[in-house]
């Protein structure tokens, strides 16, 4: 036998903080070196808002407040940066890692798992405030949208939305059976979620798309990101009720993914 | 002694109603090459990856270098101390060479420095090449890269070169074997006999979840003691009984002497062919193969097992 002696626990708190910090960087640069999937991402919601700003930006929505069109879609894209990264994007490489024996390894490797997890939220929180930045900066210098003014309640509002949404991403992961189908189930998934959320157009309240969304988490997302832009009528403040509500979806969504969650390539 | 880099005590493995495992029992000892053989679903990658830490057995001891695998208050000290190549080549597209390997190095406390690790492996060429443009060969070699940059203790190598063409298996066993030479413990596992004859000091045999034979690739089976075949083409003015020792025609001309006492048969039968000057065209000595001694080793135990569940 041999004679090993085993420190148990000779790493400080410290490095594995840098450890972490350079995970997110070489998250980054994974996600940068692709630039045919980070134009796709990050143009995609700005396309399409200034398509349709430029289409109907100022209609005005009777139901919400008589707010014009361009104003409810700043935020509502701003919304859709953060589910894109957090939800789409992970849920997608998760599987792609998992089935090519990616996670696999970094499991059997000494990174810390929460250092790895860690570095996969925090870069998808970049991806998603690079996409919130563009879509308000656009909003605001291109259809001069009113920039938000309650920007605590915006921070609180995407740190629990993006944590919420990761959380749904990573529990969807483990019910994809193989990287092919991964975009196709997460991309269907996705955007009819955000088709009858009210992402693309304002669901006038009582309507059976508005009933039919009342049922999934990115309804109230949308709402809640609606909030401290001022959207929601009076002052611009949070809109808690309807975070509460994601944050128990993201809960809901944190038990499913650690007790399904698997590192191993699913074979056969 | 050698210290044992890995002991395996009477492992066993179910998956729901179906054994995997069933009192398998190994030793490694630190340095030594050994490759775990057997058929599809014969429990090598469920050793693997009980080995590793990956999966724990449902009962029996396994030490891998000194602790237990699973064991989470030691499992960083230990991940630190393997190496881990995969069936599936684990690497991502659009990292560079040097990058990917730059990242992965710094998960250790003492990597191998990554220029040195690029050279290992035979990659300077392509140091800054994406692994999306590399060829199977090179792809696989980054892969193993990837495996030793944390200047591992023990290497655990599954199939590492399937799919690979020729010059690229000849590259990879070079390189297993200068890893060896430097005294990295290698475990692989592997369907080709000639990979297993070029590299691995002793073999362990697998079938339907237990251990049919453990030796060396020369001795594994009483290989070493199986008789030699001796074949040769008869010239056509010599008729089979002039020859010094039982033959018989198995193709056209084509003779064969099955020999016990391989030397003396040899000798007598060279001796008579100097004498007569009767040239043996095509002669040829083979012991039994090493294929043939794993087949008839693994007949009647393979069973249509799952490896993963």
């Amino acid at each position: 036998m041999t004679t090993a002696t085993v420190p148990a626990r000779a790493h400080r708190a410290s490095s594995d903080l840098r450890l972490l910090c350079r995970q997110v960087l070489f998250e980054q640069l994974g996600f940068w070196l692709n630039p045919i999937g980070a134009t796709f991402t990050i143009g995609f919601a700005l396309v399409f808002m200034v398509l349709l700003g430029l289409s109907e930006g100022n209609s005005r929505i009777p139901f919400l407040h008589n707010v014009t069109l361009i104003e409810y879609y700043v935020p509502s894209f701003a919304a859709y940066g953060v589910m894109m990264a957090c939800f789409n994007l992970l849920s997608i490489g998760l599987v792609q890692r998992r089935e090519a024996g990616l996670l696999k390894r970094l499991r059997l490797s000494p990174i810390p798992v929460w250092a790895f997890l860690g570095a996969a939220l925090v870069s998808m929180l970049i991806i998603a405030t690079i996409q919130v930045v563009i879509v308000v900066a656009v909003g605001r210098w291109g259809f001069g949208v009113a920039l938000p003014h309650h920007y605590f309640a915006l921070a609180a509002t995407f740190v629990i939305g993006a944590f919420s949404f990761t959380a749904m991403g990573v529990a969807a992961s483990t019910f994809i059976p193989n990287q092919d189908a991964a975009p196709a189930i997460v991309n269907v998934v996705f955007f009819v979620l955000l088709f009858i959320s009210g992402v693309w157009f304002p669901l006038s309240p009582g309507s059976a798309l508005a009933r039919l969304s009342s049922w999934f988490p990115v309804r109230y997302f949308v709402n809640a990101v609606l909030g401290p832009f001022g959207m929601q009528g009076g002052r611009p403040t949070w809109v808690w009720h309807d975070l509460l509500v994601v944050a128990a979806w993201g809960v809901a969504a944190g038990i499913v993914a650690v007790r399904r969650f698997r590192w191993a390539p699913r074979r056969d | 002694m050698a210290a044992q880099a890995v002991v395996a005590d009477r492992l066993h493995k179910s998956y729901r109603d179906v054994v995997a495992l069933d009192e398998v029992s190994f030793e490694v000892e630190q340095g030594e090459v050994v490759a775990l053989l057997g058929p599809n679903g014969a429990g090598k990658t469920t050793t693997l990856e009980i080995l590793e830490g990956f999966r724990t057995p449902d009962a029996g001891f396994v030490r891998v270098l000194g602790v237990d695998p699973s064991d989470r208050r030691s499992q960083r000290w230990f991940h630190e101390r393997i190496g881990v190549v995969l069936q599936e080549m684990a690497i991502e597209p659009y990292f560079s060479v040097a990058q990917v390997l730059r990242r992965n190095a710094g998960f250790f406390a003492a990597p191998r420095p990554v220029d040195e690790v690029i050279d290992l492996v035979g990659l300077t060429e392509q140091r800054d090449a994406r692994a999306k443009g590399l060829s199977g060969g090179q792809r696989r070699r980054l892969d193993i890269g990837l495996g030793i940059v944390g200047n591992p203790e023990l290497l655990f190598l599954d199939e590492p070169t399937t799919g690979l063409d020729p010059s690229a298996r000849r590259a990879t066993w070079s390189l297993i074997r200068r890893l060896a030479d430097e005294g990295t413990t290698v475990i692989l596992t592997s369907h080709y006999m000639d990979e297993v004859e070029a590299l691995a000091g002793r073999v362990v045999v697998l079938s339907g979840g237990t251990v049919v034979a453990t030796g060396t690739p020369a001795s594994i089976g009483r290989r070493d003691e199986h008789p030699v075949t001796i074949q040769f083409d008869l010239p056509w003015d010599v008729s089979a009984d002039e020859l010094p020792v039982t033959a018989t025609f198995v193709s056209g001309r084509r003779v064969e002497i099955r020999a016990e006492d391989d030397l003396r048969v040899l000798a007598a039968l060279v001796g008579w062919a100097l004498d007569r000057d009767v040239r043996l065209r095509g002669l040829t000595v083979t012991r039994t193969s090493l294929e043939e001694i794993y087949l008839s080793l693994t007949q009647g135990h393979e069973r249509a097992l799952p490896e993963l569940v």
